[in-house]
Protein backbone atom coordinates (compact mmCIF):
# COMPACT_ATOMS: atom_id res chain seq x y z
CA UNK A 1 0.00 0.00 0.00
CA UNK A 2 1.26 3.24 -0.60
CA UNK A 3 0.42 5.21 1.76
CA UNK A 4 0.38 8.55 0.06
CA UNK A 5 -2.43 7.77 -1.56
CA UNK A 6 -4.38 5.81 0.68
CA UNK A 7 -4.45 9.06 2.73
CA UNK A 8 -6.30 10.40 -0.06
CA UNK A 9 -8.49 7.46 -0.44
CA UNK A 10 -9.92 8.32 3.09
CA UNK A 11 -12.56 7.29 5.59
CA UNK A 12 -15.27 6.32 2.86
CA UNK A 13 -13.98 3.53 1.65
CA UNK A 14 -14.88 1.98 5.15
CA UNK A 15 -18.44 2.56 5.08
CA UNK A 16 -19.11 1.47 1.89
CA UNK A 17 -16.94 -2.09 2.20
CA UNK A 18 -19.36 -2.84 4.97
CA UNK A 19 -22.56 -1.84 3.39
CA UNK A 20 -21.48 -4.52 0.74
CA UNK A 21 -20.38 -7.32 2.65
CA UNK A 22 -24.13 -6.83 4.51
CA UNK A 23 -25.68 -7.36 1.51
CA UNK A 24 -23.98 -10.05 0.39
CA UNK A 25 -23.13 -12.41 3.07
CA UNK A 26 -26.39 -13.73 4.27
CA UNK A 27 -27.24 -15.54 0.99
CA UNK A 28 -23.54 -17.05 1.00
CA UNK A 29 -22.94 -20.85 2.19
CA UNK A 30 -19.56 -21.90 1.41
CA UNK A 31 -19.32 -25.04 0.19
CA UNK A 32 -16.51 -26.13 3.24
CA UNK A 33 -19.91 -25.29 5.19
CA UNK A 34 -22.46 -27.09 3.38
CA UNK A 35 -19.89 -29.94 3.47
CA UNK A 36 -19.80 -30.10 7.18
CA UNK A 37 -23.72 -29.99 7.13
CA UNK A 38 -23.44 -33.14 4.84
CA UNK A 39 -21.07 -34.94 7.27
CA UNK A 40 -22.99 -34.31 10.19
CA UNK A 41 -26.18 -35.63 8.58
CA UNK A 42 -24.55 -38.61 7.53
CA UNK A 43 -22.74 -39.63 10.78
CA UNK A 44 -26.52 -38.49 13.14
CA UNK A 45 -28.31 -40.95 10.47
CA UNK A 46 -25.51 -43.59 11.49
CA UNK A 47 -24.18 -43.79 7.92
CA UNK A 48 -20.38 -44.17 7.01
CA UNK A 49 -19.04 -42.55 4.40
CA UNK A 50 -15.36 -41.78 3.44
CA UNK A 51 -15.60 -38.68 1.66
CA UNK A 52 -18.47 -37.05 3.91
CA UNK A 53 -15.38 -37.87 6.92
CA UNK A 54 -13.15 -36.65 5.31
CA UNK A 55 -15.13 -33.17 4.56
CA UNK A 56 -15.44 -33.34 8.42
CA UNK A 57 -11.72 -33.73 9.10
CA UNK A 58 -10.88 -31.17 6.74
CA UNK A 59 -13.81 -29.15 8.46
CA UNK A 60 -12.28 -29.68 12.04
CA UNK A 61 -8.66 -28.74 10.68
CA UNK A 62 -10.15 -25.82 9.55
CA UNK A 63 -11.70 -25.00 12.69
CA UNK A 64 -8.29 -25.44 14.63
CA UNK A 65 -6.61 -23.31 11.85
CA UNK A 66 -9.04 -20.22 12.48
CA UNK A 67 -8.80 -20.64 16.57
CA UNK A 68 -4.92 -19.96 16.26
CA UNK A 69 -5.43 -16.53 14.06
CA UNK A 70 -3.94 -13.54 15.76
CA UNK A 71 -5.80 -10.61 16.72
CA UNK A 72 -5.40 -7.81 15.27
CA UNK A 73 -4.16 -4.02 16.83
CA UNK A 74 -6.75 -1.90 18.50
CA UNK A 75 -7.91 1.30 16.18
CA UNK A 76 -5.79 1.86 12.91
CA UNK A 77 -4.45 4.98 11.06
CA UNK A 78 -7.31 8.37 11.45
CA UNK A 79 -6.11 9.06 8.05
CA UNK A 80 -7.82 5.76 7.12
CA UNK A 81 -11.10 6.54 9.09
CA UNK A 82 -9.44 4.45 11.68
CA UNK A 83 -11.30 1.15 11.05
CA UNK A 84 -8.84 -0.48 9.39
CA UNK A 85 -6.01 -2.09 11.68
CA UNK A 86 -2.62 -0.24 10.64
CA UNK A 87 -0.59 2.42 11.03
CA UNK A 88 1.58 3.83 8.40
CA UNK A 89 4.48 4.82 10.64
CA UNK A 90 6.44 7.60 8.32
CA UNK A 91 9.69 10.19 8.91
CA UNK A 92 8.16 13.59 10.06
CA UNK A 93 4.61 11.85 10.74
CA UNK A 94 3.70 12.49 7.64
CA UNK A 95 1.04 9.71 7.50
CA UNK A 96 1.10 8.53 10.96
CA UNK A 97 4.13 9.18 13.99
CA UNK A 98 7.14 7.24 13.08
CA UNK A 99 6.70 5.82 16.45
CA UNK A 100 3.40 4.51 15.66
CA UNK A 101 2.97 0.89 16.04
CA UNK A 102 4.15 -0.97 12.86
CA UNK A 103 2.70 -4.22 13.69
CA UNK A 104 -0.76 -5.08 12.41
CA UNK A 105 -0.93 -7.99 14.98
CA UNK A 106 -1.78 -7.48 19.19
CA UNK A 107 -0.92 -9.64 21.62
CA UNK A 108 2.46 -9.89 20.08
CA UNK A 109 6.04 -10.39 20.87
CA UNK A 110 8.46 -11.33 18.37
CA UNK A 111 10.71 -9.60 15.43
CA UNK A 112 9.01 -6.98 13.22
CA UNK A 113 9.96 -5.36 9.91
CA UNK A 114 8.40 -2.72 7.76
CA UNK A 115 9.76 -0.74 4.76
CA UNK A 116 8.48 1.41 1.85
CA UNK A 117 10.04 0.17 -0.96
CA UNK A 118 10.04 1.75 -5.07
CA UNK A 119 11.86 0.22 -8.07
CA UNK A 120 10.39 -0.97 -11.27
CA UNK A 121 9.17 -3.79 -12.69
CA UNK A 122 8.51 -5.08 -16.30
CA UNK A 123 4.77 -6.40 -16.88
CA UNK A 124 4.16 -8.37 -19.85
CA UNK A 125 -0.10 -8.69 -21.07
CA UNK A 126 -0.40 -12.70 -21.24
CA UNK A 127 -3.19 -11.84 -24.16
CA UNK A 128 -1.33 -9.26 -26.50
CA UNK A 129 2.01 -10.66 -24.90
CA UNK A 130 2.97 -6.36 -24.43
CA UNK A 131 5.72 -5.81 -22.13
CA UNK A 132 6.18 -2.24 -20.42
CA UNK A 133 8.06 -1.17 -17.59
CA UNK A 134 6.32 0.59 -14.77
CA UNK A 135 7.23 2.22 -11.63
CA UNK A 136 6.85 0.60 -8.46
CA UNK A 137 6.10 3.52 -6.14
CA UNK A 138 6.26 3.01 -1.95
CA UNK A 139 5.00 -0.34 -1.45
CA UNK A 140 4.73 -1.19 2.35
CA UNK A 141 6.25 -4.43 2.88
CA UNK A 142 6.66 -5.82 6.60
CA UNK A 143 7.04 -8.90 8.45
CA UNK A 144 5.83 -10.22 11.81
CA UNK A 145 7.64 -13.40 13.20
CA UNK A 146 7.09 -14.84 17.15
CA UNK A 147 5.16 -15.57 19.31
CA UNK A 148 1.07 -14.40 19.58
CA UNK A 149 -2.06 -14.60 21.89
CA UNK A 150 -4.43 -16.00 19.20
CA UNK A 151 -8.17 -15.68 18.71
CA UNK A 152 -8.54 -19.08 21.15
CA UNK A 153 -6.69 -16.59 24.26
CA UNK A 154 -3.87 -19.23 23.62
CA UNK A 155 -0.11 -18.50 22.30
CA UNK A 156 0.90 -19.86 19.32
CA UNK A 157 4.31 -19.20 17.23
CA UNK A 158 3.63 -17.99 13.80
CA UNK A 159 5.18 -15.77 10.90
CA UNK A 160 3.26 -13.08 8.72
CA UNK A 161 3.82 -10.79 6.21
CA UNK A 162 1.97 -7.91 5.34
CA UNK A 163 2.11 -7.30 1.16
CA UNK B 1 2.62 -4.08 -4.52
CA UNK B 2 1.14 -0.77 -6.12
CA UNK B 3 2.06 -0.28 -9.57
CA UNK B 4 1.88 2.88 -11.51
CA UNK B 5 1.12 4.38 -15.30
CA UNK B 6 3.81 6.48 -16.05
CA UNK B 7 2.10 9.17 -18.35
CA UNK B 8 -0.54 9.99 -15.73
CA UNK B 9 0.56 8.90 -12.46
CA UNK B 10 -2.48 6.47 -12.15
CA UNK B 11 -2.53 3.44 -10.04
CA UNK B 12 -2.99 0.65 -12.27
CA UNK B 13 -2.05 -2.38 -10.04
CA UNK B 14 -2.35 -2.61 -6.52
CA UNK B 15 -1.58 -6.80 -5.27
CA UNK B 16 -2.49 -7.83 -1.84
CA UNK B 17 -3.89 -10.64 -0.20
CA UNK B 18 -6.90 -8.69 1.36
CA UNK B 19 -9.75 -10.72 0.57
CA UNK B 20 -10.52 -9.13 4.24
CA UNK B 21 -9.83 -11.48 6.81
CA UNK B 22 -12.63 -12.54 9.37
CA UNK B 23 -10.80 -11.01 12.33
CA UNK B 24 -10.37 -7.51 11.03
CA UNK B 25 -6.02 -8.45 9.94
CA UNK B 26 -4.99 -5.91 7.38
CA UNK B 27 -3.34 -7.12 4.39
CA UNK B 28 -1.51 -9.59 6.89
CA UNK B 29 -0.83 -13.52 5.68
CA UNK B 30 0.70 -15.97 7.27
CA UNK B 31 4.22 -16.92 5.87
CA UNK B 32 6.78 -20.16 6.24
CA UNK B 33 8.85 -18.75 9.29
CA UNK B 34 12.19 -19.82 6.98
CA UNK B 35 11.55 -17.49 5.25
CA UNK B 36 12.48 -14.81 7.85
CA UNK B 37 15.86 -13.99 9.20
CA UNK B 38 16.66 -11.45 12.11
CA UNK B 39 19.59 -10.08 13.19
CA UNK B 40 19.11 -6.89 14.43
CA UNK B 41 22.86 -6.06 16.10
CA UNK B 42 24.17 -6.32 12.59
CA UNK B 43 20.57 -4.03 11.32
CA UNK B 44 20.23 -6.97 8.91
CA UNK B 45 16.61 -8.80 7.99
CA UNK B 46 15.17 -10.42 5.37
CA UNK B 47 12.06 -11.59 4.00
CA UNK B 48 11.17 -14.17 1.26
CA UNK B 49 7.85 -16.09 0.43
CA UNK B 50 6.57 -17.55 -3.01
CA UNK B 51 3.53 -18.11 -4.40
CA UNK B 52 1.57 -16.12 -1.63
CA UNK B 53 -1.94 -15.96 -2.75
CA UNK B 54 -3.15 -12.36 -3.81
CA UNK B 55 -5.81 -10.50 -5.68
CA UNK B 56 -4.98 -7.86 -8.10
CA UNK B 57 -7.77 -4.64 -7.31
CA UNK B 58 -6.37 -2.23 -9.87
CA UNK B 59 -6.07 0.54 -7.11
CA UNK B 60 -6.01 1.75 -3.41
CA UNK B 61 -9.70 2.72 -4.02
CA UNK B 62 -11.15 -0.66 -4.71
CA UNK B 63 -8.45 -2.41 -2.45
CA UNK B 64 -10.00 -0.44 0.63
CA UNK B 65 -13.49 -0.85 -0.70
CA UNK B 66 -14.30 -3.14 -3.31
CA UNK B 67 -16.88 -2.32 -5.93
CA UNK B 68 -14.89 -3.48 -9.07
CA UNK B 69 -13.67 -6.44 -9.98
CA UNK B 70 -10.67 -7.55 -8.50
CA UNK B 71 -8.06 -10.65 -10.40
CA UNK B 72 -6.57 -13.34 -8.30
CA UNK B 73 -2.90 -14.25 -8.74
CA UNK B 74 0.48 -14.65 -6.84
CA UNK B 75 3.25 -12.84 -5.59
CA UNK B 76 6.94 -14.44 -4.93
CA UNK B 77 8.92 -11.56 -3.25
CA UNK B 78 12.48 -10.92 -1.34
CA UNK B 79 12.91 -8.52 0.89
CA UNK B 80 16.38 -7.44 2.55
CA UNK B 81 16.83 -4.71 5.09
CA UNK B 82 20.38 -3.68 5.98
CA UNK B 83 22.52 -0.77 7.78
CA UNK B 84 22.04 1.01 10.82
CA UNK B 85 20.72 4.65 10.11
CA UNK B 86 19.64 4.79 13.67
CA UNK B 87 18.89 2.43 16.50
CA UNK B 88 15.57 3.70 19.14
CA UNK B 89 14.27 2.52 22.18
CA UNK B 90 10.49 3.20 22.14
CA UNK B 91 8.15 2.87 24.60
CA UNK B 92 4.61 4.11 23.32
CA UNK B 93 1.82 4.59 25.23
CA UNK B 94 -0.72 6.74 23.49
CA UNK B 95 -3.94 5.46 23.50
CA UNK B 96 -4.24 5.45 19.54
CA UNK B 97 -1.10 4.52 18.34
CA UNK B 98 1.12 2.57 21.27
CA UNK B 99 0.71 0.26 23.02
CA UNK B 100 3.58 -1.40 22.66
CA UNK B 101 7.65 -1.44 23.60
CA UNK B 102 10.59 -2.56 21.60
CA UNK B 103 13.99 -1.84 20.55
CA UNK B 104 14.31 -0.99 16.44
CA UNK B 105 16.77 -0.55 13.87
CA UNK B 106 16.28 2.58 11.37
CA UNK B 107 17.55 1.46 7.82
CA UNK B 108 17.25 0.83 4.47
CA UNK B 109 15.26 -2.13 2.10
CA UNK B 110 15.11 -3.39 -1.42
CA UNK B 111 13.17 -5.85 -2.59
CA UNK B 112 12.68 -8.01 -5.96
CA UNK B 113 9.57 -9.53 -6.89
CA UNK B 114 7.62 -11.86 -9.29
CA UNK B 115 3.61 -12.09 -9.79
CA UNK B 116 1.25 -13.87 -11.82
CA UNK B 117 -2.29 -12.64 -12.03
CA UNK B 118 -4.62 -14.22 -14.44
CA UNK B 119 -4.01 -10.85 -17.49
CA UNK B 120 -0.32 -9.83 -16.37
CA UNK B 121 3.20 -11.61 -15.76
CA UNK B 122 5.50 -9.32 -13.55
CA UNK B 123 9.03 -9.21 -13.14
CA UNK B 124 10.48 -6.71 -11.20
CA UNK B 125 14.11 -5.42 -11.43
CA UNK B 126 16.97 -6.75 -9.59
CA UNK B 127 16.64 -5.97 -6.21
CA UNK B 128 19.56 -3.78 -5.98
CA UNK B 129 17.89 -1.57 -8.07
CA UNK B 130 15.00 -0.42 -5.73
CA UNK B 131 15.26 2.11 -2.86
CA UNK B 132 13.22 2.59 0.33
CA UNK B 133 12.11 5.86 1.79
CA UNK B 134 11.71 4.29 5.41
CA UNK B 135 12.99 1.24 6.73
CA UNK B 136 12.89 -0.29 10.25
CA UNK B 137 13.23 -3.93 11.91
CA UNK B 138 12.94 -4.45 15.83
CA UNK B 139 12.63 -6.71 18.36
CA UNK B 140 8.79 -5.25 20.04
CA UNK B 141 6.06 -6.68 22.32
CA UNK B 142 2.05 -5.12 22.63
CA UNK B 143 -1.28 -5.93 23.65
CA UNK B 144 -1.01 -8.46 26.65
CA UNK B 145 2.75 -8.85 26.50
CA UNK B 146 3.09 -5.08 26.64
CA UNK B 147 4.33 -4.17 30.34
Amino acid sequence: MNWELARNAGAQFHDHRHASHAHSRPYVISRRGFAGIAAGAAFSAGVWIPGLAEAKEKDEKEKEKKSSQPVPIRGGSPKLGGSFHVFGPTPGGSFDPIDAEPSTITDFNGFVGLAYISGTVQRTDKRTREVRTLPMISSDMRFMTGVFRGVDSRVHEGTFALV
Amino acid sequence: MDVYEPSSGAQIHDLNPSDYHPTGLFWTIEIPEDGIEVNLGKGHASMEAKRVPIFDYGNIGNALSGGAPRTPGVVSFRVVWSGVNQRVNIRNTDPLYGGFAGNFVRNTAQMEWTAVTDDFTFVSAPLRTSSSNFAEIGEERNGSFFP
